[in-house]
């Protein structure tokens, strides 16, 4: 394990992710015969996109990173990377502990079921056995503060208490890695302080995170990291405070007028 | 090391273990959700679609068989119903989850598997109606059912995994095949002796005993009607078609699994 430490608990080595972009691909059989020619030979020069161009990266155990950048710029590939979810086109990617990823709230929410029933899945299916979920079930309905409605079924719950429990299951899978992708813009703003306080709970504790967001205040404020993609590629990699300056100071020269942080 | 090695394999085969079982709780509990009946549906359904097929065999095509009609569709077309809805239900099973696919990190065939399971339990749950036409037709189950209810169980249980393997993952790429799936099923169901004992076809028995199904639909019935239980000489080529499925499924599915969150 110490091995790990001095390596870094998340590695990246130059990491290039490719989509093909499918232009004016014909959608039914019609268009395709009436367009065969040009079919075949725009599917063969489809268009490629890279969504990360070489990106070099290391991360400490017990490091808190942010991740900022423009709509596009590629910082959810880079989670989705980093999650094994998506396998890079080029380059190597090797994580040590185990990785909850809040990459969406809920993910397999059914609106059917209770949400207790639904809890139980969801930590399931981000990795705790029956066992962990049913021992950790108390302190997640405590956390989502959802009280008698969390043995209703999901329907009739509004979407602030949806969020509330998904937050609420994702936060209680013990992992060493926690990747959070923009999901804390939504809720109340009392939940979303206590979402915060978890995180800076689990950050004490030792565990990585990794947080991607717009809202450069809470980059500055919970990370000591920072690194800026755009088009793809890592622009700069630092402490949060001078690379969200320089983020904000790219955007100001680009569009020509102070912006107000 | 060999002990960590199969410490995590345990894990591993735990968890999906017990992610199959809550999808498949849950399916079970949401098929007939918000209905009066129920579960009773799982068994009045076949029921239904049984009776018409007697109505129409017996009564307007005026078949002819050496045993009881009903006792010629009931115990193949139950069996029969499992094989076709999970067939059905799992096409899409991937296709149809792609947010999860993108978002949580899971073994993505538990999601086709689950459907088999949950239909598996429907069929189960017919086996007390075959039981109760095979009684009233004077005929008396006995010890080999307690036998050849779990192989043959089993062996349309592997068949189709790797059926639903290869099909869900296929339709990620290619959902026409959902609608393909259908229509094939349908001229399947009439090309497997489901409606008629397998000895009405004669000579051209051979020819259907290619179709893997139709040596297992028949042991099925042989079980039911006569208390027979299967050898490996009736059984080859479903067994055969069996192996086919598994290596086939797996193979594809492994191969094609890394693009599903992205094709998604």
């Amino acid at each position: 394990m110490h091995s790990d430490d001095a390596l870094g608990v998340i590695t990246l080595e130059h990491v290039s992710k490719c989509y093909y972009l499918r232009a004016q691909r014909p959608q039914d059989l019609k268009t395709a015969v009436l367009h065969l020619p040009s079919f075949l030979r725009s599917d063969r020069s489809r268009r490629p996109f890279w969504a990360l161009d070489d990106v070099s990266l290391s991360i400490r155990r017990g490091e808190s990173l942010g991740v900022i950048g423009p709509n596009g710029s590629g910082k959810s590939t880079l989670l989705r990377i980093v999650a094994d979810l998506a396998r890079p086109t080029s380059g190597t990617v090797r994580v040590a502990g185990r990785i909850s990823a809040l990459l969406e709230l809920g993910a397999g929410f059914h609106p059917q079921i209770t949400g207790r029933e639904n809890a139980i899945l969801n930590a399931v299916l981000l990795g705790l056995s029956r066992k962990e979920a049913a021992e950790r079930l108390p302190e997640i309905i405590a956390f989502s503060e959802l009280g008698d409605f969390i043995d209703q079924p999901m329907r009739t719950y509004s979407s602030g208490m949806y969020i509330r429990l998904g937050f609420a299951v994702a936060v209680h899978v013990k992992a060493d890695v926690l990747l959070v992708d923009e999901v804390l813009a939504v809720g109340d703003t009392e939940f979303q302080q206590k979402c915060y306080a978890h995180i800076e709970k689990l950050r004490a504790e030792g565990v990585t995170i990794v947080l991607v967001s717009h809202d450069l205040g809470s980059v500055v404020r919970f990370c000591d990291r920072a690194v800026l993609l755009q088009h793809g590629r890592l622009q700069i990699d630092g402490e949060s405070q001078p690379v969200v300056h320089e983020y904000l100071s790219r955007i100001t020269r680009l569009i020509g007028q102070p912006v107000s942080s | 090391m060999i002990g960590e090695v199969a410490a995590i394999a345990l894990e591993r085969f735990r968890r999906t273990w017990e992610l199959l079982y809550l999808l498949t709780a849950r399916e079970l509990k949401l098929r007939y959700q918000d209905t009066v009946l129920g579960f009773v549906w799982s068994v009045i359904k076949p029921l239904l679609l049984g009776l018409v097929l007697y109505l129409i065999l017996g009564h307007v095509a005026k078949i002819q068989t050496d045993i009881p009609l009903q006792l010629v569709i009931l115990p193949a077309l139950f069996p029969w119903s499992w094989f076709q809805t999970s067939a059905i239900m799992a096409a899409p099973a991937i296709a149809n989850n792609g947010n999860l696919i993108k978002k949580v990190h899971f073994p993505r065939y538990v999601l086709p598997f689950s459907t088999v399971a949950n239909n598996m339990v429907h069929f189960l749950l017919t086996i007390p109606i075959i039981m109760i036409f095979v009684l009233a037709s004077g005929r008396q189950p006995n010890y080999t059912w307690l036998i050849g209810i779990p192989v043959l169980a089993l062996v349309e249980l592997v068949l189709l995994l790797g059926v639903v393997l290869f099909i869900s993952a296929i339709d990620v790429y290619f959902r026409d095949l959902e609608h393909l799936l259908e229509v094939l099923l349908n001229l399947a169901f009439y090309m497997t002796p489901i409606i008629y004992p397998l000895s009405t076809l004669g000579r051209y028995q051979n020819v259907a005993l290619l179709n893997p199904m139709a040596s297992l639909i028949e042991a099925w019935r042989n079980l039911f009607v006569r208390n027979e239980l299967p050898t490996p000489m009736d059984l080859w080529p479903c067994l055969v078609g069996m192996a086919a499925a598994v290596l086939i499924g797996s193979f594809v599915f492994g191969r094609l699994e890394r693009g599903f969150a992205d094709a998604l």
